[in-house]
Protein backbone atom coordinates (compact mmCIF):
# COMPACT_ATOMS: atom_id res chain seq x y z
CA UNK A 1 0.00 0.00 0.00
CA UNK A 2 1.39 3.13 -0.98
CA UNK A 3 0.37 6.49 0.58
CA UNK A 4 1.85 10.21 -0.94
CA UNK A 5 0.38 13.73 0.21
CA UNK A 6 0.54 16.44 -1.69
CA UNK A 7 0.28 19.83 -0.53
CA UNK A 8 -0.50 22.40 -3.35
CA UNK A 9 -1.04 26.15 -3.50
CA UNK A 10 -3.42 28.45 -4.67
CA UNK A 11 -3.00 32.43 -4.88
CA UNK A 12 -6.95 33.10 -4.66
CA UNK A 13 -8.06 36.82 -6.63
CA UNK A 14 -11.31 37.48 -5.04
CA UNK A 15 -13.26 37.38 -1.83
CA UNK A 16 -15.40 34.46 -3.80
CA UNK A 17 -14.77 32.06 -6.60
CA UNK A 18 -14.41 28.52 -7.11
CA UNK A 19 -10.82 27.25 -8.88
CA UNK A 20 -10.93 24.27 -11.23
CA UNK A 21 -8.00 22.41 -9.66
CA UNK A 22 -9.30 19.14 -11.34
CA UNK A 23 -6.16 18.94 -13.92
CA UNK A 24 -3.67 19.80 -10.74
CA UNK A 25 -5.50 16.46 -8.52
CA UNK A 26 -5.21 14.22 -11.79
CA UNK A 27 -1.20 15.06 -12.32
CA UNK A 28 -0.71 14.28 -8.85
CA UNK A 29 -2.36 11.11 -9.09
CA UNK A 30 -0.51 9.98 -12.29
CA UNK A 31 2.57 10.71 -10.91
CA UNK A 32 2.19 8.77 -7.92
CA UNK A 33 2.17 5.83 -10.04
CA UNK A 34 -0.76 4.03 -7.99
CA UNK A 35 -3.21 2.60 -10.36
CA UNK A 36 -5.66 1.32 -7.92
CA UNK A 37 -6.68 3.35 -4.81
CA UNK A 38 -8.59 6.49 -3.78
CA UNK A 39 -7.69 10.19 -3.63
CA UNK A 40 -8.85 12.84 -1.45
CA UNK A 41 -9.12 16.35 -1.93
CA UNK A 42 -9.05 18.41 1.05
CA UNK A 43 -8.39 22.03 1.95
CA UNK A 44 -6.61 22.83 4.89
CA UNK A 45 -8.87 26.19 5.69
CA UNK A 46 -11.74 26.90 7.71
CA UNK A 47 -13.20 29.46 5.28
CA UNK A 48 -12.62 27.82 1.88
CA UNK A 49 -13.96 24.34 0.38
CA UNK A 50 -13.26 21.87 -1.55
CA UNK A 51 -16.53 20.53 -4.26
CA UNK A 52 -17.47 18.94 -7.10
CA UNK A 53 -19.80 20.29 -9.75
CA UNK A 54 -20.19 20.78 -13.39
CA UNK A 55 -17.47 23.10 -15.34
CA UNK A 56 -19.78 25.82 -16.19
CA UNK A 57 -19.68 28.95 -15.65
CA UNK A 58 -23.30 30.03 -15.00
CA UNK A 59 -23.54 26.56 -12.51
CA UNK A 60 -20.69 28.37 -10.64
CA UNK A 61 -22.19 31.60 -10.97
CA UNK A 62 -25.16 29.50 -9.24
CA UNK A 63 -23.58 28.00 -6.54
CA UNK A 64 -21.76 31.34 -5.02
CA UNK A 65 -25.42 32.96 -5.72
CA UNK A 66 -26.42 30.20 -3.60
CA UNK A 67 -24.30 30.13 -0.49
CA UNK A 68 -24.75 34.12 -0.66
CA UNK A 69 -28.40 33.69 -0.11
CA UNK A 70 -28.13 31.20 2.49
CA UNK A 71 -25.06 32.70 4.58
CA UNK A 72 -25.74 36.65 3.76
CA UNK A 73 -23.18 39.05 4.56
CA UNK A 74 -24.82 40.23 7.47
CA UNK A 75 -24.48 42.27 11.02
CA UNK A 76 -25.76 40.20 14.50
CA UNK A 77 -23.42 37.01 13.77
CA UNK A 78 -21.67 35.96 17.03
CA UNK A 79 -18.14 35.76 15.22
CA UNK A 80 -17.36 39.33 15.16
CA UNK A 81 -15.05 40.79 16.85
CA UNK A 82 -11.08 40.97 17.64
CA UNK A 83 -9.74 37.71 18.36
CA UNK A 84 -6.78 37.48 20.55
CA UNK A 85 -5.12 34.96 19.31
CA UNK A 86 -4.68 36.11 15.76
CA UNK A 87 -4.56 39.58 16.27
CA UNK A 88 -6.94 40.78 14.09
CA UNK A 89 -10.39 41.24 13.43
CA UNK A 90 -12.83 37.64 13.22
CA UNK A 91 -15.41 39.37 11.17
CA UNK A 92 -15.98 36.74 8.55
CA UNK A 93 -18.08 34.18 9.75
CA UNK A 94 -20.49 34.36 7.01
CA UNK A 95 -17.44 32.53 5.24
CA UNK A 96 -17.35 30.22 8.01
CA UNK A 97 -21.31 29.05 7.04
CA UNK A 98 -20.00 29.48 3.15
CA UNK A 99 -17.67 27.07 4.10
CA UNK A 100 -19.71 24.56 6.12
CA UNK A 101 -22.31 24.76 3.30
CA UNK A 102 -19.70 23.21 0.91
CA UNK A 103 -17.06 20.90 2.77
CA UNK A 104 -13.96 20.55 3.01
CA UNK A 105 -12.90 17.35 0.92
CA UNK A 106 -14.33 14.91 -2.01
CA UNK A 107 -13.04 11.88 -2.79
CA UNK A 108 -12.09 9.62 -6.00
CA UNK A 109 -11.59 5.96 -7.03
CA UNK A 110 -8.29 5.55 -8.47
CA UNK A 111 -8.94 2.17 -11.35
CA UNK A 112 -6.84 1.48 -13.65
CA UNK A 113 -4.16 4.30 -13.18
CA UNK A 114 -6.58 6.71 -13.36
CA UNK A 115 -9.35 8.86 -11.08
CA UNK A 116 -12.67 7.36 -11.73
CA UNK A 117 -15.05 10.93 -12.45
CA UNK A 118 -17.97 11.57 -14.40
CA UNK A 119 -17.40 13.49 -17.66
CA UNK A 120 -19.02 16.34 -15.83
CA UNK A 121 -17.76 16.61 -12.63
CA UNK A 122 -15.23 19.61 -11.82
CA UNK A 123 -13.46 19.85 -8.60
CA UNK A 124 -13.29 23.07 -7.12
CA UNK A 125 -11.13 24.89 -4.63
CA UNK A 126 -13.63 27.32 -3.47
CA UNK A 127 -12.44 30.70 -2.30
CA UNK A 128 -14.98 31.82 0.80
CA UNK A 129 -12.66 34.28 2.02
CA UNK A 130 -10.11 36.10 -0.77
CA UNK A 131 -7.94 36.73 -2.16
CA UNK A 132 -5.38 34.76 -0.08
CA UNK A 133 -2.14 32.81 -0.62
CA UNK A 134 -4.60 29.26 0.01
CA UNK A 135 -3.95 25.28 0.35
CA UNK A 136 -4.97 22.25 -0.15
CA UNK A 137 -3.70 18.51 -0.24
CA UNK A 138 -4.09 16.02 -2.61
CA UNK A 139 -3.59 12.32 -0.81
CA UNK A 140 -3.28 9.32 -2.45
CA UNK A 141 -3.64 6.38 -1.29
CA UNK A 142 -3.34 2.58 -3.11
CA UNK A 143 -1.24 0.59 -4.56
CA UNK B 1 -9.19 54.75 -4.13
CA UNK B 2 -6.25 54.87 -1.12
CA UNK B 3 -6.01 53.21 1.60
CA UNK B 4 -4.24 55.18 3.98
CA UNK B 5 -3.73 52.54 6.88
CA UNK B 6 -1.92 49.75 6.43
CA UNK B 7 0.72 47.67 8.38
CA UNK B 8 3.44 45.90 6.71
CA UNK B 9 3.38 43.03 9.39
CA UNK B 10 1.84 40.12 6.91
CA UNK B 11 4.18 40.17 4.35
CA UNK B 12 6.12 37.12 3.22
CA UNK B 13 8.82 38.88 1.35
CA UNK B 14 9.53 41.20 4.04
CA UNK B 15 10.01 38.46 7.20
CA UNK B 16 10.82 35.43 5.63
CA UNK B 17 14.61 36.49 5.83
CA UNK B 18 14.05 38.67 8.81
CA UNK B 19 13.84 37.02 12.10
CA UNK B 20 13.83 40.20 13.91
CA UNK B 21 10.85 41.40 12.56
CA UNK B 22 9.16 38.70 12.84
CA UNK B 23 9.61 38.48 16.38
CA UNK B 24 8.60 42.65 16.51
CA UNK B 25 5.51 41.64 14.78
CA UNK B 26 4.58 38.55 16.69
CA UNK B 27 5.69 40.23 20.29
CA UNK B 28 5.21 44.07 19.88
CA UNK B 29 2.42 44.94 17.31
CA UNK B 30 0.74 41.60 18.01
CA UNK B 31 0.20 39.86 15.10
CA UNK B 32 0.24 36.28 14.86
CA UNK B 33 -1.15 35.13 11.13
CA UNK B 34 1.20 33.05 8.67
CA UNK B 35 2.68 35.66 6.52
CA UNK B 36 1.20 35.90 2.66
CA UNK B 37 2.59 37.09 -0.43
CA UNK B 38 3.08 40.29 -1.36
CA UNK B 39 0.57 39.07 -4.08
CA UNK B 40 -2.00 38.80 -2.24
CA UNK B 41 -2.08 41.97 -0.42
CA UNK B 42 -2.02 43.47 -3.69
CA UNK B 43 -5.23 41.65 -4.92
CA UNK B 44 -6.69 41.96 -1.29
CA UNK B 45 -6.46 46.08 -2.72
CA UNK B 46 -7.90 44.58 -5.72
CA UNK B 47 -10.90 43.20 -4.21
CA UNK B 48 -12.05 46.15 -2.48
CA UNK B 49 -11.16 48.51 -5.15
CA UNK B 50 -8.05 50.15 -3.92
CA UNK B 51 -5.41 51.38 -6.34
CA UNK B 52 -2.99 52.61 -3.39
CA UNK B 53 -2.36 51.61 0.17
CA UNK B 54 -0.26 53.47 2.29
CA UNK B 55 2.11 51.73 3.83
CA UNK B 56 3.19 52.21 8.25
CA UNK B 57 5.99 50.98 9.74
CA UNK B 58 7.03 52.15 13.32
CA UNK B 59 10.29 52.22 15.15
CA UNK B 60 10.01 51.53 18.33
CA UNK B 61 13.64 50.97 18.94
CA UNK B 62 13.96 53.03 22.74
CA UNK B 63 10.57 51.48 24.02
CA UNK B 64 11.29 47.78 22.15
CA UNK B 65 14.37 47.49 20.66
CA UNK B 66 12.59 46.58 17.35
CA UNK B 67 11.18 48.28 13.80
CA UNK B 68 7.99 47.04 12.69
CA UNK B 69 9.13 47.76 9.32
CA UNK B 70 12.61 49.37 8.83
CA UNK B 71 12.65 52.77 6.65
CA UNK B 72 14.93 50.45 4.43
CA UNK B 73 12.24 48.01 4.12
CA UNK B 74 9.48 50.29 3.54
CA UNK B 75 11.37 51.86 0.82
CA UNK B 76 12.61 49.05 -0.73
CA UNK B 77 8.57 47.39 -0.70
CA UNK B 78 7.51 50.48 -2.64
CA UNK B 79 10.51 50.22 -5.37
CA UNK B 80 8.31 46.75 -5.76
CA UNK B 81 4.92 48.20 -6.82
CA UNK B 82 3.79 51.67 -7.60
CA UNK B 83 0.25 50.57 -5.48
CA UNK B 84 2.22 51.08 -2.05
CA UNK B 85 3.14 54.56 -0.99
CA UNK B 86 5.82 54.42 1.89
CA UNK B 87 5.63 56.33 4.68
CA UNK B 88 9.28 56.54 7.48
CA UNK B 89 8.57 55.96 10.96
CA UNK B 90 11.10 57.27 13.53
CA UNK B 91 11.94 57.01 17.11
CA UNK B 92 11.38 60.52 18.88
CA UNK B 93 13.10 58.88 21.59
CA UNK B 94 15.93 58.65 19.79
CA UNK B 95 18.51 61.75 19.10
CA UNK B 96 18.89 62.37 15.73
CA UNK B 97 14.88 61.90 14.66
CA UNK B 98 14.22 64.56 12.83
CA UNK B 99 17.55 64.09 10.53
CA UNK B 100 16.61 60.40 9.90
CA UNK B 101 13.28 61.42 8.61
CA UNK B 102 14.59 64.10 6.71
CA UNK B 103 17.18 61.26 4.93
CA UNK B 104 14.21 58.76 4.93
CA UNK B 105 12.17 61.28 3.13
CA UNK B 106 14.55 63.13 0.62
CA UNK B 107 17.25 59.87 -0.53
CA UNK B 108 14.29 57.21 0.13
CA UNK B 109 11.92 58.68 -1.05
CA UNK B 110 9.45 57.73 1.86
CA UNK B 111 5.98 60.17 1.35
CA UNK B 112 5.04 60.70 5.01
CA UNK B 113 5.45 59.54 8.46
CA UNK B 114 4.14 57.05 10.80
CA UNK B 115 3.90 57.41 14.19
CA UNK B 116 2.57 55.74 17.23
CA UNK B 117 2.59 57.29 20.66
CA UNK B 118 1.16 54.67 22.21
CA UNK B 119 3.54 52.02 21.07
CA UNK B 120 6.82 53.98 20.95
CA UNK B 121 5.99 55.10 23.80
CA UNK B 122 6.97 58.83 23.90
CA UNK B 123 5.04 62.43 24.59
CA UNK B 124 3.39 63.85 21.68
CA UNK B 125 3.90 67.18 23.14
CA UNK B 126 7.36 66.53 24.53
CA UNK B 127 10.30 68.40 22.90
CA UNK B 128 11.82 65.26 21.17
CA UNK B 129 8.45 65.17 19.20
CA UNK B 130 8.22 68.04 18.53
CA UNK B 131 11.68 68.19 16.64
CA UNK B 132 9.45 65.39 14.28
CA UNK B 133 6.73 67.75 13.74
CA UNK B 134 8.89 70.01 12.81
CA UNK B 135 10.40 68.09 10.33
CA UNK B 136 7.25 67.27 9.13
CA UNK B 137 6.58 70.37 8.61
CA UNK B 138 9.84 71.38 6.80
CA UNK B 139 9.54 68.28 4.82
CA UNK B 140 5.94 68.98 3.87
CA UNK B 141 4.88 65.59 4.40
CA UNK B 142 1.99 64.31 6.31
CA UNK B 143 1.90 62.57 9.52
CA UNK B 144 0.00 59.44 10.32
CA UNK B 145 -0.67 59.44 14.36
CA UNK B 146 -2.11 56.35 16.03
CA UNK B 147 -4.85 57.52 18.33
CA UNK B 148 -7.61 55.77 20.55
CA UNK B 149 -7.74 51.83 21.04
CA UNK B 150 -4.73 50.41 20.32
CA UNK B 151 -4.72 46.59 19.59
CA UNK B 152 -0.84 46.03 20.47
CA UNK B 153 -0.51 44.17 23.11
CA UNK B 154 2.29 46.73 25.34
CA UNK B 155 0.67 50.27 23.30
CA UNK B 156 -1.09 52.35 25.88
CA UNK B 157 -4.32 54.25 24.59
CA UNK B 158 -3.82 57.97 23.39
CA UNK B 159 -6.41 60.37 23.67
CA UNK B 160 -6.13 62.51 20.94
CA UNK B 161 -6.41 65.48 22.79
CA UNK B 162 -2.35 65.75 23.33
CA UNK B 163 -2.62 67.02 19.69
CA UNK B 164 -4.16 70.06 20.30
CA UNK B 165 -1.05 71.77 21.70
CA UNK B 166 1.12 70.00 18.58
CA UNK B 167 -1.09 71.90 16.68
CA UNK B 168 -0.83 75.23 18.18
CA UNK B 169 2.94 74.91 17.83
CA UNK B 170 3.14 73.18 14.22
CA UNK B 171 0.30 75.29 12.14
CA UNK B 172 1.27 73.94 8.81
CA UNK B 173 1.51 70.26 9.46
CA UNK B 174 -0.72 68.27 7.93
CA UNK B 175 -1.77 65.85 10.92
CA UNK B 176 -4.11 61.91 10.29
CA UNK B 177 -5.13 61.07 12.80
CA UNK B 178 -5.89 57.41 12.60
CA UNK B 179 -8.80 54.86 13.67
CA UNK B 180 -11.15 58.54 14.13
CA UNK B 181 -9.15 58.06 17.60
CA UNK B 182 -12.17 55.75 18.65
CA UNK B 183 -13.50 55.54 21.95
CA UNK B 184 -12.38 59.46 21.86
CA UNK B 185 -14.73 60.50 18.79
CA UNK B 186 -15.85 63.97 19.72
CA UNK B 187 -12.41 65.06 20.54
CA UNK B 188 -10.97 63.80 17.30
CA UNK B 189 -13.95 65.42 15.51
CA UNK B 190 -13.34 68.53 17.97
CA UNK B 191 -9.83 68.98 16.64
CA UNK B 192 -10.89 68.30 13.01
CA UNK B 193 -13.54 71.24 12.83
CA UNK B 194 -11.08 73.79 14.63
CA UNK B 195 -8.56 72.88 12.92
CA UNK B 196 -8.50 72.34 8.86
CA UNK B 197 -5.03 70.21 8.55
CA UNK B 198 -5.93 67.62 10.78
CA UNK B 199 -7.96 64.64 8.63
CA UNK B 200 -9.27 61.41 10.28
CA UNK B 201 -9.20 58.09 8.52
CA UNK B 202 -11.59 55.44 8.59
CA UNK B 203 -10.18 52.52 10.22
CA UNK B 204 -13.03 52.03 12.93
CA UNK B 205 -12.49 48.27 14.88
CA UNK B 206 -13.77 47.76 17.99
CA UNK B 207 -16.35 45.09 17.80
CA UNK B 208 -18.89 43.86 15.33
CA UNK B 209 -18.04 43.75 11.72
CA UNK B 210 -16.45 46.99 10.31
CA UNK B 211 -19.51 47.74 8.50
CA UNK B 212 -21.18 48.25 12.29
CA UNK B 213 -18.72 49.91 13.62
CA UNK B 214 -18.38 52.57 10.67
CA UNK B 215 -21.82 52.91 10.61
CA UNK B 216 -21.92 53.34 14.57
CA UNK B 217 -19.17 56.09 14.36
CA UNK B 218 -19.76 57.62 11.38
CA UNK B 219 -22.93 57.56 10.75
CA UNK B 220 -24.58 57.93 14.62
CA UNK B 221 -21.94 59.24 16.58
CA UNK B 222 -20.97 61.54 13.78
CA UNK B 223 -23.26 61.94 11.55
CA UNK B 224 -23.04 61.94 7.89
CA UNK B 225 -24.33 65.40 7.29
CA UNK B 226 -21.25 66.14 9.17
CA UNK B 227 -19.14 64.30 6.74
CA UNK B 228 -20.62 65.49 3.64
CA UNK B 229 -20.32 69.25 4.84
CA UNK B 230 -17.94 70.35 7.47
CA UNK B 231 -15.54 67.18 7.31
CA UNK B 232 -16.10 66.72 3.76
CA UNK B 233 -12.15 67.28 3.07
CA UNK B 234 -10.48 65.99 5.99
CA UNK B 235 -12.11 62.46 5.99
CA UNK B 236 -9.89 59.29 4.16
CA UNK B 237 -10.03 56.01 3.91
CA UNK B 238 -7.99 53.65 6.07
CA UNK B 239 -9.08 49.89 7.09
CA UNK B 240 -5.86 49.03 9.17
CA UNK B 241 -4.75 45.69 6.82
CA UNK B 242 -4.06 43.45 8.27
CA UNK B 243 -5.61 43.64 11.56
CA UNK B 244 -9.25 43.46 9.31
CA UNK B 245 -9.73 43.36 5.93
CA UNK B 246 -9.69 45.87 3.38
CA UNK B 247 -12.79 44.88 1.33
CA UNK B 248 -14.68 44.90 4.52
CA UNK B 249 -14.35 48.62 5.12
CA UNK B 250 -15.01 49.59 2.01
CA UNK B 251 -18.76 47.84 2.38
CA UNK B 252 -19.11 50.03 5.47
CA UNK B 253 -18.23 53.02 3.60
CA UNK B 254 -20.52 52.31 0.76
CA UNK B 255 -23.38 51.52 3.16
CA UNK B 256 -23.12 55.14 4.49
CA UNK B 257 -25.94 57.12 2.44
CA UNK B 258 -23.04 59.83 1.15
CA UNK B 259 -23.26 62.44 -1.14
CA UNK B 260 -21.20 61.00 -4.00
CA UNK B 261 -19.09 63.69 -3.97
CA UNK B 262 -17.80 62.97 -0.14
CA UNK B 263 -17.48 59.29 -1.09
CA UNK B 264 -14.90 60.32 -3.81
CA UNK B 265 -13.00 62.73 -1.77
CA UNK B 266 -12.76 60.20 1.27
CA UNK B 267 -11.85 57.55 -1.18
CA UNK B 268 -9.28 58.80 -3.06
CA UNK B 269 -9.47 63.36 -3.47
CA UNK B 270 -8.25 64.32 0.24
CA UNK B 271 -5.43 61.39 0.63
CA UNK B 272 -3.86 62.98 -2.73
CA UNK B 273 -3.95 66.15 -1.66
CA UNK B 274 -2.26 65.14 1.37
CA UNK B 275 0.21 62.88 -0.28
CA UNK B 276 1.02 66.17 -2.52
CA UNK B 277 3.83 67.87 -1.82
CA UNK B 278 4.53 71.90 -2.62
CA UNK B 279 8.23 71.30 -3.12
CA UNK B 280 10.52 69.54 -5.74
Amino acid sequence: MKFELRRLGVQTRKDTELIDVTPRVQDVVAETSVTEGIVYVTTLHTTSGITVNEGLPDVEDDVMAMLQRLAPEADGYRHARFLHSDGQMAVNSTSHQRAALLGMQVAFPIAGGQMVMGSRQTIYFAELDGPLYREFVVHVIGQ
Amino acid sequence: MIDFNTHPVQIAELTEDDPALAAAIRDVFGFYVTPQPLATFLHQLDAAGIDQAVVLPLDCTSAHGATIGSNEQIAGLAARSDRLIGFASVDPNSPGAGKLLERSVREMGLRGLSLDPGLQRFDLAGPAAAEVFAACTELDIPVSVQCGLNWAPPALAVSPLALEAVLSGHPGLRLVIQHFAWPWVAEALMLAVKYPNVTLDTAILFAGTPQASVRQVLAEQVGVHVLDGALANQVVFGSDYPRVDPKRVMWGIDALDLKPATRDKILSGNARRLLERSES
